[in-house]
């Protein structure tokens, strides 16, 4: 079937049966109504700049190329396949990609086979599916670019031979929205500032989003989970990171949010859940300029909650909830957390640790909250001796230092105002809170201990009765048999 | 019965013969089971045990869920390491002083040489202490998980009813593999008071001595995160602990480099090597038990 149909402009070819091959009849080479292949390429090249063409459905082989300004729509998800190397090549500015299914690259890294490679700015790409790519949208050079509501799926690869989901390079000002990324490696943007990251849902990728050297780039209401690392920032300054959900982060590196060396950052309303460590800081602040808050966060049920390099100073940890680490702040390596405050403004965080009281009812604890547990204080040094947690001698060392003063570490900080509820919290947390046991596994197993102290006691008179009864029989039995 | 048995007819022989004959091997097994269990249940101690191990698990599952009720959260945080905590203490205790009193204190009272003489095999005395003793801690660890799953459900804690029974069952693995040495123990000792004594300083040695050695082995001599968990192996106490928090992810990062080390070696394979490790310590005591017992003169 030759479905050739191009909005050219406003003259409109939609579904035509055949013979419309009329539109590529002015540029001089065949366009091989019945080669798929051809007569895309052939509508891109007699497209004018501004055009919007309707690609119609079916399947179609990459490399294509566009160089000049043009929408692309697909029309029922046409299949655009890759085979061993790239597929969509974007060489001019305002081009938007809609509606396609983009299957298969090439797994080269060397070559870095992408499924749209963008070289021009103001692109857009969005409600696209991308499905086993390396590289997904490749964006360089790019300054004004959409990346909306596409699905990008990478390869069932090893992580080290995976290619990035999303990659921006040196394109500021580009907006990153509700895309779906799935086993890649990272979302990742290389020197561009000014980019917004929202809504978008990452699943075991490396680094749910990347920040390498770039600037003025708000971070909201993602939910990236599964992943090595959550957002992973290096480098960077201006972020503004609020209302993200991350959780079950546990890769080889295992953070929520890691700050690396960054600036002016203020990290607000964000859940960190069931990850290896909620929040890492390392080196950041950087210099001294610009806000470093962390502030409205809920910090629950990883095996840290945060951790910071003992060089770390000038954070402000306030109104946030500490909940149910396994360690609620570590410092890595020798060292106090002293020059960082852990309340700001006479207002501090919510510990769920802590063992105060608040007496007039201001919703601020009395008395200090100290952190300083010698098992942690041994594990932070000794990191492999983590393997004794949760058994009795874990207990018995906290008992020991709480007991012999002369044993009690230095406390890693003090959060002096320490609040007494927790502060409501920013993301969704309703679809990760466990389900409480029901009554029925209560009741069965006190039934399983019912049942034995049962067969214990009542077997004796069962046993002995039984044993009477067919001695009864035995000797009714008897007694027939004597008579015949 | 002689007579009784000698009858003539064939046509009610068949129902005579099984009334007869001799109480069959599965039977005696099965009698001698239930009073052993009979027995361990009435024991003080057991009795007291079990009465601190149910208030114990029902405190801490209360106060947890009364914690993770602001937030609906609750990790492995409270409830979970609270519960493995109390098993780790308490049920080795348990299992090593109820191993302990299988044999020694009816050799006291001469009354294991009243049970010898009659016919019954020595290996099934002890098999069946063995399953008795294991079955009076089923009893002891199920009410007590029954009654703490109970009051969570109440309270409207968090805990998954999955992980809960996986806990109980663990437990009772735990307690297997500590009632074989207990009996073992008690097979070596003459006198019932050394048998209990002897499994009160091991109880010690595994809570304590065990972990803190290996933590003061850790840093003197700089134990690497492998050698740390294979030695960790060597404890049913810390094999229980990691089986138990491998369960809820699957991982045992929680503890470190030593976990991640066991994770990223044995990844699926580890419920094998931690059983394997369990069964260990059941049949190697047993069989100990086994050798000595058969080879005494009482």
């Amino acid at each position: 079937m030759c479905g050739v149909s191009t909005v050219i402009a406003t003259v409109v070819l939609f579904g035509v049966a055949a013979g419309s091959t009329a539109a590529c009849d002015g540029h001089g080479e065949s366009c091989g109504c019945e080669d798929p292949d051809v007569t895309l390429r052939c509508m891109i090249a007699d497209a004018s700049p501004g055009d919007t063409i309707l690609v119609p459905p079916g399947a179609y082989h990459g490399p294509i190329v566009i160089d000049k300004p043009l929408t692309l729509i697909g029309v029922d998800r046409p299949t655009l396949r890759g085979g061993s190397g790239d597929i969509l090549e974007i060489n001019a500015a305002n081009v938007t990609i809609s509606g396609f299914l983009l299957a298969a690259t090439g797994d080269s890294l060397e070559r870095e086979n992408c499924a749209v490679r963008v070289n021009a700015g103001s692109a857009v790409i969005e409600d696209n599916i991308l499905y086993d790519v390396l590289f997904g949208i490749d964006l360089k050079n790019a300054a004004g670019s959409v990346i909306a509501r596409n699905y990008i799926g990478g390869k069932d690869l090893d992580i080290a031979r995976r290619g990035d989901g999303i990659r921006l390079y040196r394109s500021d000002a580009a907006t990153i929205e509700g895309n779906v990324l799935e086993d890649g490696r990272d979302a990742i943007l290389w020197y561009s500032t000014g980019v917004v990251v929202r809504e978008n849902t990452s699943r075991r990728c490396r680094y749910g989003f990347h920040l390498m050297f770039s600037g003025d780039v708000t971070i909201e209401g993602n939910d990236l989970q599964e992943n090595s690392v959550g957002v992973y920032i290096m480098y960077s300054k201006g972020l503004t990171i609020r209302e993200n959900l991350l959780a079950k982060n546990r890769g080889p590196s295992g953070y929520g949010l890691g700050l690396k060396e960054s600036d002016d950052y203020t990290i607000s309303r964000n859940t960190m859940t069931a990850n290896r460590v909620g929040v890492y800081v390392d080196g950041s602040p950087f210099t001294v300029e610009g806000p470093a808050d962390f502030t409205g966060n809920l910090l629950a049920c990883n095996d840290v909650g945060m951790t910071m390099l003992p060089s770390v100073k000038g954070n402000r940890v306030h109104g946030n909830s500490f909940i149910d680490n396994a360690e609620q702040v570590a410092v890595a390596g020798r060292g106090e957390l002293i020059d960082n405050d852990f309340d700001v403004e006479k207002r501090g965080n919510y510990w769920s640790d802590y063992g105060g009281y608040d007496a007039d009812g201001d919703g601020i604890g009395e008395a200090e909250f100290e952190s300083r547990k010698l098992f942690e204080n041994l594990t932070d040094h000794r990191p492999e001796l983590r393997l004794f947690r949760y058994g009795p001698v874990h207990e018995a060392i906290e008992f020991v230092a709480r007991a012999v003063p002369a044993v009690r570490p230095e406390p890693k900080f003090v959060d002096w105002y320490p609040m007494t509820t927790p502060p409501p919290s920013g993301a969704a947390v309703a679809s990760l809170s466990a389900r409480g046991p029901t009554v029925r596994t209560g009741l069965a197993l006190t039934a399983v201990a019912a049942l034995i102290a049962g067969l214990a006691f009542a077997s004796s008179p069962i046993a002995s009765s039984l044993r009477r009864a067919a001695s009864g029989a035995r000797r009714l039995a008897f007694r027939a048999g004597g008579e015949s | 019965m002689s007579t009784i048995c000698n009858t003539r007819g064939l046509g009610v022989t068949m129902a005579r013969a099984s009334a007869c004959r001799p109480p069959s091997v599965a039977s005696t097994f099965l009698r001698l089971t239930i009073a052993d269990l009979r027995q361990a249940l009435l024991a003080r101690w057991f009795v007291l045990y079990t009465a601190a191990f149910v208030t114990l698990g029902l405190g801490i599952s209360y106060v947890s869920a009364m914690a993770a009720g602001s937030t609906g959260l609750d990790g492995f945080g409270r409830t979970s390491a609270g519960l493995i905590n109390l098993v780790i203490l308490i049920v080795p205790l348990m299992a090593l002083t109820a191993g302990a009193s299988a044999i020694a204190p009816q050799r006291e009272r001469g009354s294991l040489a009243y049970l010898l003489v009659q016919p019954v095999s020595r290996g099934e005395v002890l098999g069946a202490r063995f399953v008795g003793l294991s079955l009076a801690m089923v009893a002891s660890i199920a009410l007590g998980f029954g009654l703490s799953g109970l009051i969570l459900s109440l309270k409207g804690g968090a805990a998954d009813p999955g992980s809960l029974v996986r806990l109980a069952s663990l437990a009772v693995v735990l307690a297997m593999a500590m009632v074989a040495p207990g009996i073992a123990i008690s097979v070596m000792t003459r006198r019932s008071s050394v048998a209990s004594g002897i499994a009160v300083f091991v109880w010690l040695a595994l809570v304590f001595g065990s972990d803190l050695g290996l933590m003061a082995a850790a840093g003197a001599m700089h134990l690497r995160a492998q050698e740390l968990f294979y030695a960790g192996l060597a404890s049913p106490l810390q094999v229980f602990k990691m089986w138990a928090l491998c369960g809820t992810d699957a991982t045992l990062d929680i503890l470190g480099p030593a976990g991640l080390y066991a994770t990223d070696t044995f990844g699926a394979r580890l419920p094998w090597l931690f059983s394997g490790a369990m069964a260990a310590w059941i049949v190697l005591p047993l069989a100990a038990a086994w050798v000595i017992f058969t080879r005494r003169s009482q």
